[in-house]
């Protein structure tokens, strides 16, 4: 079995983030880049699977995401069996272009699994599990916490995945392979992999670089959305500190509740 | 051990073999034989399993120590020992000086019991037999004045030797200090028992009283045969026995009579020990000189680097500890100081140095089937040291993972062992193993993801790091673009946690008034990977330290000087041995050097404080003085902790620990230190390390302690006896 794991880098949020002069994008220049977490939680599950079954795992990402490399070759040092490199979908690409690049490359190297991050913080669109599954003809699932393959019967090949939902109710789900999943978590906390094992894989080198051409996808190419405007996010709230004896501070809190119209009276 | 001089009628000496007939010597001999074999094979099986050790690179500080040369570390404390240290059992009496001079006599006695066999033997089995072969009579050296100074030695020495075997019974067994104690730091779940060791305790003791005992019955027995002739009062002790015996009125005849059954009672307990020796915790006689001599403070300072050519990280099997490391575990006396000192230990924490070398002594001895018949633990179940080998892993299964993260580093162990064991680059070596397979806190791992990612702990941008200096109304060199003198490395947590800032920029207007030229690295500097070594992340201590010294290589300055005493331990111990050597001081070096040449001009303060030597500063690095010659310029009254300078106690937070989670302990470290504090009548608890500031901030309130002991760094108290010139508005204000 192969499972292929679709990788996004995105800024680390602990980075002062700015909006470029034009308004409509992030400045990417100095910003460092690091793996969207919710890929992670895709690799450790895909690993876990492959502990399971002994299934080959690919950690793919784009050439196009800043400091990429770094993930892939953290995904081998974590296991994975393979780590690629894809090119050719441009500068910035959007979900939809991201998709129909991991779609050219699975239609040459076909995936019995796909997982990826059931989304990223930079667009939180959750898109690209079901973009995927579209361009491939594949069942989908998303917001998946755990994948299992399923061993009897065994015909035909299918994983029972196990989707959570508000008020602790669950469903788990038999998707026939192959198929895409969209991970929330993972079964556990993603493993570490230790800098002298990822510079040793590095060393080494091995990440192929695949130009997969992009699969067919709608007329514009991308997902026929623009962005028009960014803006930093607004200061929500702030807190108001209320000083002096406990009736006087009584007495503003009754105040604002009545001011807010919360209480009447 | 001989038995004890006296001497025949006419002739200066005594009878070797007095009143046992041939049958009792060939008797004799035959045993003593056997006796050396089972030794020798006991010792052969030992040193057979320190050559499963790979190289340590200690024969060298072996064979210097020998000739009595040490290394002296950087405050002129010496880093490794010599035979002098061995012969004065100075290791021993260090804050523990009635057992020091207990074991200098044992020591001593043993030696001189030894020498005296030696003698006896060379003389009676090889002087005597050679001179009867060659020329026909039995030669002896064994008379006269020889003789003479000869008993009256073996009389003292052996007499100091059971007293101090006494006293030290006494301590065992009556006094029992804590350290004695065999509880173990972290419980089984079925439990266990170390009976045995209590066991092996006093088996040793109560043989080496034993021998003595019978020595001075039998000595007074054979001054009694004999007629008591004069140089009897050069064996005073034995005579006394032979007064105490014809006061009891035993008469010659029988006395002699009682010498050849106490001749026997004494030859078997002495063979008995000869033979036990290597089979029990008397194995130190002959270990623990070795393994002092070749013990090195300077591997705790300067880690060892990762195992050539191993394909695994840290310590996984027998073949991966180097011979010095085997050594130690047989080494410990189990004398419990460490125990006693250790800060995790006091914490509640799983670990205790002594149970961990114990353990992993027990690990090695399971595998190998080691000799040893009693000293060692026993369970119910095979569990932990005892699984049979390759069962469990030696990181987080012999040891358990909690044990190893428990230690904060703080070297205390190593510094009190009187035998030279090194704990420290242990249980790093076993966390580096637990760091390969990803056993650690989720704290701890994402502090190492924020470090690799930005080279901070805090998850902070690297390019945040000098935002601290934002509120000073001058701009802190770039050292990268303009030479300074002083480069200053400040460190995470004087550089990112919000509590630190205003004591970093009070530093810097310190050494901007004073005059100093210094800058700092602004975003290329990062962590120095101390406490990541220490937390066994050696891929990431190498990343980090390789980043830093290209920085510093682009950088001009002259000397450096660090705010954290963790990070000055790494830069002036560690990098060295990655090719970049600087002359790093810690910021109350260069206060107290500023203080001194009148640099920075204070009036006195007249505060009565307490200091907290950080282990890092005091204990690692001997920097001891100069924060206390600041306190003395600041007028300042010192009232020192019970625990100070080298042997100070940690706040809890090396090693990596203060990334880690510590809720399960009893009584952190750090408050357990403030509550020391709490007992002196002073009103401030001053730190020379940011890390101690946040630490003891938070333990004053946990503790109930923050209305009367305010925690201080010392640059405060430096800027609050500045006397800043006044400002000169005209010359009508100026004063003389
Ligand atoms: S270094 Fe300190 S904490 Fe660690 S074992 Fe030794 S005494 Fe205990
Ligand atoms: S390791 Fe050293 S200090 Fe600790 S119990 Fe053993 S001999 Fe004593």
């Amino acid at each position: 079995m192969r499972i292929v794991v679709p990788m996004k880098a995105v800024p680390d949020l602990v980075e002062e983030i700015e909006i470029t002069a034009d308004g409509t994008g992030i400045d990417r220049e100095y910003l460092k880049f690091v793996l969207n977490e919710w890929d992670d939680q895709a690799l450790e599950e895909a690993l876990l699977v492959k502990e399971a079954t002994g299934a080959e795992v690919v950690a793919l990402g784009l050439g196009s995401d800043p400091d990429i490399d770094a993930s892939l070759y953290t995904a081998i040092a974590k296991g994975a069996d393979r780590a690629v490199r894809l090119t050719g979908a441009g500068e910035v690409p959007d979900t939809a272009t991201r998709a129909r690049a991991v779609a050219g490359y699975l239609r040459d190297h076909p995936a019995d699994l796909v997982i990826t991050g059931v989304q990223a913080p930079d667009d939180l669109d959750g898109q690209l599990p079901a973009t995927l599954g579209a361009l491939l003809g594949h069942p989908h699932v998303s917001v998946v916490v755990s994948v299992a393959l399923v061993t009897d019967p065994p015909e035909p090949p299918a994983v029972r995945v196990r989707q959570e939902f508000a008020g602790g109710r669950a469903a788990e789900l038999v998707v026939d392979l192959p198929a895409v999943i969209g991970l929330q978590a993972a079964r556990q906390a993603p493993r570490y992999a230790p800098i002298s094992r990822i510079r040793q894989v590095m060393a080494a080198g091995g990440i192929e670089q695949v130009d997969p051409g992009l699969a067919p996808g709608s007329a514009t190419g991308a997902s026929g959305l623009a962005v028009r405007r960014m803006h930093a996010p607004e200061k929500t709230s702030h807190a108001q500190m209320l000083t002096g004896s406990a009736d006087e501070v009584a007495g503003q809190i009754v105040d604002l509740l009545r001011s807010r119209g919360l209480v009447k009276g | 051990m001989p038995e004890h001089p006296g001497a025949v009628a006419l002739e200066v000496t005594r009878t070797v073999f007095q009143g046992i007939d041939l049958a009792g010597k060939s008797l004799f001999y035959v045993v003593s034989t056997a006796v050396i074999l089972v030794f020798l094979y006991g010792w052969y099986r030992r040193v057979d399993k320190y050559r499963q050790g790979r190289p340590a690179g200690r024969g060298a500080t072996f064979w210097r120590a020998v000739r009595g040369k040490a290394d002296v570390g950087p405050a002129g404390r010496r880093d490794t020992r010599t035979v002098g240290t061995l012969a004065a059992s100075s290791t021993i009496a260090r804050r523990d000086t009635s057992a020091g001079i207990a074991h200098f006599f044992i020591f001593w006695g043993f030696i001189v019991a030894f020498v005296a066999t030696v003698i006896l033997t060379i003389d009676h089995d090889i002087v005597g037999p050679v001179s009867n072969a060659l020329f026909g009579h039995t030669d002896s050296f064994f008379h006269g004045p020889f003789f003479v100074v000869y008993s009256l030695t073996v009389d003292t020495f052996g007499f100091a030797f059971l007293v101090a075997l006494v006293s030290m019974a006494v301590r065992r067994g009556i006094r029992r200090p804590f350290k004695l104690g065999y509880g173990r730091a972290q419980n089984p779940d079925q439990g266990y028992s170390r009976g045995r060791y209590v066991a092996g305790d006093w088996v040793f003791l109560g043989l080496l009283i034993a021998i003595l005992v019978t020595a001075y019955l039998l000595t007074g027995a054979r001054i009694l045969s004999q007629g008591d002739p004069w140089f009897t009062a050069l064996t005073p002790f034995g005579r006394t026995v032979a007064e105490i015996y014809s006061g009891l009125g035993m008469t010659p005849a029988a006395a002699a009579t009682v010498h050849t059954y106490l001749w026997w009672v004494h030859a078997a307990l002495a063979l008995a020990f000869v033979a036990y020796i290597p089979y029990s915790k008397a194995m130190h006689i002959l270990v623990d000189g070795v393994n002092l001599l070749a013990s090195d403070r300077r591997a705790t300072r300067d880690l060892p680097g990762p195992v050539p050519g191993a394909d695994h990280a840290g310590y996984q099997q027998i073949s991966d500890f180097t011979w010095k490391e085997l050594l130690d575990l047989d080494a410990c006396t189990k004398c419990g100081r460490c125990h006693d000192v250790c800060p995790a230990r006091t914490a509640g924490a799983p670990l205790s140095p002594r149970d961990l070398i114990l353990d992993l002594r027990q690990w090695v001895d399971t595998a190998e089937h080691g000799i040893t018949l009693l000293d060692r633990e026993s369970r119910p179940d095979a569990t932990g040291p005892l699984a049979p080998a390759g069962e469990v892993p030696i990181a987080g299964g012999v040891i358990p993972a909690a044990t190893l993260w428990a230690c904060t580093t703080c070297m205390a162990c190593v510094d009190i062992c009187p035998v030279g064991v090194e704990h420290v680059p242990l249980i790093v070596e076993l966390r580096r193993s637990l760091v390969e397979e990803g056993q650690m806190d989720p704290t701890l791992q994402t502090a190492m993801k924020n470090l690799a990612t930005q080279g901070n702990s805090f998850g902070k941008s690297a390019r945040m790091r000098a935002r601290w200096t934002k509120g000073l109304d001058f701009t802190v060199t770039d050292a990268r673009k303009e030479p300074v003198t002083y480069l200053w490395y400040v460190g995470d947590y004087a550089s990112f946690d919000d509590r630190l800032q205003e004591n970093s920029r009070l530093l810097a207007r310190l050494l901007h008034d004073a005059g100093v030229s210094f800058g700092i690295l602004y975003e290329d500097e990062w962590n120095s990977g101390n406490d990541v070594r220490r937390a066994g992340e050696e891929g990431l201590y190498e990343m980090l330290a390789e980043h830093n010294i290209a920085a510093l290589a682009a950088a001009g300055f002259q000397e450096i000087f660090t705010t954290d005493p963790h990070t000055l331990n790494t830069l002036r111990n560690e990098y060295p041995a990655r090719g970049a050597s600087y002359t790093v001081w810690h910021y109350t070096e260069l206060l107290a050097h500023l203080l001194d040449t009148g640099a920075l001009p204070v009036r006195p303060l007249g505060r009565t404080v307490t200091y907290h030597d950080p282990c890092y500063l005091a204990r690692y690095n001997e920097v001891v003085q100069a924060p206390r010659r600041i306190l003395t310029a600041l007028g300042c009254e010192l009232v020192e902790m019970p625990r100070n300078r080298a042997n100070t106690f940690c706040c809890g937070a090396g090693g990596g620990r203060i990334w880690m989670d510590d809720s399960m302990l009893t009584e952190r470290p750090s408050e357990n230190r403030i509550r020391e504090a709490a007992l002196l009548d002073v009103g401030y608890f001053v730190v020379s390390c940011p890390k101690d500031m946040t630490m003891y901030s938070d333990a004053a309130k946990t503790t109930g302690n923050d209305a009367t002991l305010t925690v201080l760094d010392i640059t405060r108290l430096v800027d609050e006896a500045l006397v800043r010139p006044a400002p000169s508005v005209g010359a009508m204000d100026v004063l003389t």
